[in-house]
């Protein structure tokens, strides 16, 4: 057996690299995929509170890659998924603590074991980003219709480009239907003609994302959530199956919401 | 504040709030004597009012008093001598040796006994001994003592007491909270939900101890009843 290697990465912070590392490698899992989400946000990990797995960490990456403890050790099994797992990053050091080949040596070793390893890149595009970039096989970019974050992601690709990666694909997180159509915030369309890349998903702006962060139960686990069925397209379309776009559409307001808004504007 | 000048033979540091260090690389006293008379030409009106500790070599302690007498004709007093082993030093000034240290510090580590102050995010305290935090612990900070661990305080981070096999070690808190205990071969969890999430209402002072081969809480009043 050997896995693939997919590193999730975006150039800007906080566009939702975490969060789509989280959802992804759950709906892997949910598909009968043996996945492993590894966080190298070495200094600032979050990873572990998204799955919900914070309280389990004995063995991070760097004791990983510093040889004081067995990978198998470091490979934290998430509690509701059997073929799920998680290596944390750890806290006390930084992205200096680890080198790209190590990576490259962890990731390789992982390949025998898994069919997806998936990589949450850090933000930026230093040497965290590019232990990220070494052992990937694809890269996600992920992005927000912001003009700072398609500009970002720019520049990633750009890098992505002069290192002959060839396989990546975008998935456009947050957008907002209301906004949008308002001409506020740059449509897909707008972002896809400014990256040219293959988009491989459209996530809605969803507000729950930041409750389900707090619990540590990413959206793909809510059957309601917008957000969670756009991931769960975007792992469908991993899995090279052809699932068509979902349509992000205004909600339409009743009436009684109507009054009500009117008021508030008041 | 931070006061930082290299040359050769003599090195003056600001160490944070402590004051400064100063750390004498040469074994020629003529050489030494020269080039801190020049750099205290600059700083020796910050230095006056702090705390000034002398960093010796083995190949330069012989001559200590030499330079402490002449920083005392400057009205610099040193408070303390930081040498690797006291054998050969000869000078009434407390001393601290540097190669009583046990446990290896990963980069940006401090070694202490008792910590004033909140510990954030990524930081790491480790202690031969026990270890007294007095102020809080934050979430995603680690604290090892090799004895037991006091907090005065908020315990949000993890702890590991008996570090390097010690059973026997405690856990003490005011709001005993963390992901994980570890005493010495022993390790629990805290039932899920992150620790920041938790409703913390009527907190008192906890123990953790091994009982029977697992880690278990009671409240301070009853462990001292016990």
């Amino acid at each position: 057996m050997s896995g693939k290697v997919l590193t999730i990465t975006s150039g800007k912070g906080g566009v939702g690299k975490s969060t789509t590392t989280a959802n992804l490698a759950l709906g892997l899992a949910l598909a009968g995929k043996k996945a492993v989400a590894i966080d190298l946000d070495i200094g600032l990990r979050n990873l572990d509170m998204i799955l919900g797995l914070e309280n389990r960490i004995v063995y991070d990456v760097v004791n990983v890659v510093e040889k004081v403890c067995k990978v198998k050790q470091a490979l934290i099994k998430d509690k509701r998924v059997d073929n799920l797992f998680l290596i944390a990053a750890a806290q006390t050091r930084d992205k200096s603590a680890v080198k790209s080949e190590q990576v490259l040596e962890l990731a390789n070793e992982l390949r025998k074991e898994f069919d997806y390893i998936i990589l949450d890149s850090p933000a930026g595009i230093e040497g965290g980003f590019r232990n990220a970039m070494l052992p990937a096989d694809e890269v996600i970019i992920v992005t927000t219709p912001e003009i700072s974050a398609v500009r970002d992601a720019d520049r990633v690709i750009g890098i992505l480009e002069a290192h002959e990666k060839k396989d990546m694909s975008l998935i456009i997180n947050r957008i907002n239907p209301t906004l949008v159509k308002k001409g506020d915030m740059m449509s897909k369309n707008d972002v896809l003609q400014v990256l040219s890349i293959p988009l491989i998903g459209v996530v809605p702006e969803d507000g729950n994302i930041v409750s389900y962060t707090n619990i540590g139960e990413p959206s793909i686990l809510h059957q309601d959530s917008p957000s969670g069925k756009a991931y769960k397209n975007i792992t469908q379309r991993v899995l090279g199956k052809d699932v068509p776009f979902m349509e992000i559409i205004e909600r339409k307001k009743g009436i009684m919401e109507t009054i009500i808004s009117f008021f508030k504007e008041q | 504040m931070v006061f930082n000048q290299i040359m050769s033979q003599v090195e003056i540091k600001g160490k944070n709030f402590l004051g400064f260090e100063i750390s004498i690389n040469s074994d020629d006293p003529k050489r030494t004597l020269a080039e801190l008379e020049s750099l205290l030409a600059v700083s020796s009106k910050y230095m006056k009012n702090s705390i000034i500790t002398l960093k010796l070599d083995d190949f330069n302690k012989e001559y200590a008093n030499k330079v402490i007498n002449f920083l005392k004709d400057k009205d610099i007093y040193v408070n303390a001598i930081v040498v690797k082993n006291k054998n050969g030093l000869d000078a009434d000034i407390p001393f601290i040796e540097t190669n009583k240290t046990h446990l290896i510090n990963e980069e940006g580590e401090k070694e202490v006994s008792t910590f004033k102050g909140n510990l954030r995010s990524g930081q790491s305290i480790k202690a031969n001994g026990d270890l007294v935090v007095v102020g809080n612990v934050n979430s995603n900070s680690y604290i090892y003592a090799t004895g037991n661990i006091f907090v005065l305080g908020k315990l949000y981070g993890v702890p590991h007491a008996g570090y390097g096999g010690n059973n026997e070690a405690i856990v003490f808190a005011f709001d005993l909270n963390p992901p994980q205990i570890r005493i010495g071969d022993y390790i629990t969890r805290s039932p899920e939900k992150n620790v920041l999430l938790k409703k913390r209402i009527d907190v008192a002072p906890e123990v953790a101890f091994v009982d029977d081969g697992v880690i278990v809480i009671i409240g301070y009043n009853e462990w001292l009843k016990s």
